[in-house]
């Protein structure tokens, strides 16, 4: 595991902590993305203003960046010695990027495995997931993870189903979640084609469009 | 509030222009509040806390909405034109909203005392009689019991961080705690609408609302509390700082009012 660094004289941000998110109960957690915080509390409540405000969430698991351990199928051949990094043995959960395509997540969590320490987490993962972009371990005691009583799951993440957005492309668009749209069959196959206010289009082009 | 038996449909003359009355004064507040937590978008502490704070006021200014989609149910008015077209001497917002935003404890400690409010407030008012109130409340709740969470969190870290945070909590709690009671002031009419159980009993509200300070701000801040109770005064009354906020507010409103796209 990765030893607390000192303090660099230029860096005043507090401690990054990566966060996962759980879209349902019968998705995986996933990477999102990461916050600075000074408390695991203080994580988990900047993390959900930050990045599930409108998108679907039930619950948020946030952990300090000194806490993971990862590597790339290039990092294990440059620098095998991250598979012997030692630390405390116990429950580690394993996550692995499995495509580039995906904007938004990169890092799903798959499980979890036994493990002398962060090295031998990470060599576990690699062997259960031979074919990964990039393992990712930390242990299950440095997550923090928001309350899981109806009280949290209500005032944190049920607004967002009702949020209304606006299309990045034409400010004026207000509607439903694109992916919501699109399987409703109201989208274009490309989100950036064909803005529409309503049913009409919200720019008129003087051309065909691009085959 | 008592557990309504009826449902009321038909408000009488004298209930719909102190329910207008009263929307419109709760809509006041979100607005005014979230344009103050407005002003420090591109200026708070950190990135994530400028974001944060951004969705509380959009989560506010949603609230005003909704207040005055029920007002333009009653008569026909259009929110927009209320929020960018009435001068300060119409609006009624509280002097608590109105204050300038100070620095990040003073914003912080606000927003909780405001939160906390709100949030007791549409939780009771969730059993209103008219039901077009209890649907909002029961959607506007959600977000007040996350605000709350957060801005609670903030002034506790403050008020036991560094001498400095400490003291400066301190002296926003004693400037903001005079100004709240406005926020408690029955206007006229309340009392009509209470015993119809259309909206809560704002002195009710009151109670659990000090008790809340108390056990947070008191006793697990550890900050020094007034226990006075201040009058204040009537919400048509405004400091010299509302003017110059609508007019910044306003100012795209007024110089485009045939605009179609916001």
């Amino acid at each position: 595991m990765t030893q607390p660094q000192p303090t660099q004289p230029h860096d005043t941000q507090w401690p990054r902590w990566e966060v996962f998110k759980q879209d349902s109960e019968k998705r995986p957690y996933q990477a999102i993305g990461s916050v600075h915080a000074g408390d695991p509390d203080h994580a988990l409540v900047t993390a959900r203003n930050v990045f599930v405000r409108r998108p679907a969430a039930v619950s948020l698991w946030a952990v300090r960046e000194a806490d993971i351990l990862t590597a790339t199928p290039q990092e294990l051949v440059s620098t095998p010695d991250v598979l012997g990094v030692t630390g405390v043995a116990g429950l580690y959960h394993v996550g692995i990027k499995k495509s580039h395509k995906r904007s938004m997540t990169f890092v799903d969590l798959v499980g979890a495995v036994q493990a002398t320490g962060p090295g031998d987490a990470l060599g576990q993962a690699h062997e259960q997931h031979p074919d990964a972009l990039a393992w990712l371990v930390f242990p299950d005691a440095a997550k923090v993870a928001t309350d899981p009583d109806p009280g949290t799951v209500e005032s944190w993440f049920a607004p967002a189903t009702e949020k209304t957005y606006k299309q990045q492309q034409y400010y004026g668009t207000i509607g439903r979640h694109v992916g919501e749209l699109k399987r409703s069959g109201q989208m274009p196959g490309r989100v950036n084609e064909h803005p529409h206010v309503g049913d009409q289009p919200a720019v008129k082009h003087n051309e065909e469009p691009v085959k | 509030m008592t557990a309504p038996t009826t449902t009321v449909t038909e408000l009488n003359a004298a209930q719909t222009a102190a329910l207008i009355r009263k929307l419109t004064a709760l809509a006041d507040d979100e607005i005014i509040l979230a344009h103050r937590d407005g002003e420090w978008t591109g200026h708070a502490p950190i990135l994530e806390e400028d974001i944060a704070l951004a969705n509380i006021a959009q989560d506010e200014l949603g609230h005003a909405g909704m207040y005055l989609e029920l007002r333009r149910e009653l008569d026909g008015s259009d929110p927009d034109r209320l929020a960018m077209f009435r001068d300060a001497a119409e609006y009624t917002n509280t002097r608590f909203v109105e204050l300038p935003k100070g620095d990040w404890a003073y914003t912080m400690l606000r927003q909780f005392m405001y939160d906390a409010y709100e949030a007791l407030w549409l939780e009771a008012a969730q059993q209103s009689t008219y039901a077009p109130l209890a649907e909002v409340a029961a959607k506007a709740v959600r977000e007040e019991k996350f605000h709350v969470q957060h801005t609670a969190l903030w002034v506790e870290r403050l008020s036991l961080g560094t001498p400095e945070s400490t003291q400066r909590t301190q002296t926003a709690l004693a400037d903001l705690w005079p100004h709240a009671a406005q926020l408690f002031q029955p206007l006229e009419g309340e009392d009509e609408l209470v015993k119809a159980g259309i909206i809560p009993n704002i002195a009710g509200v009151r109670s659990r609302w000090e008790a809340l300070m108390v056990k947070h701000l008191q006793d697990k801040c550890g900050l020094r509390m007034s226990r006075e109770a201040f009058p204040g005064p009537a919400r048509e009354n405004h400091t010299e700082h509302l003017a110059p906020l609508l007019a910044e507010m306003q100012q795209v409103a007024r110089q485009h009012p045939d605009a179609e796209v916001w």
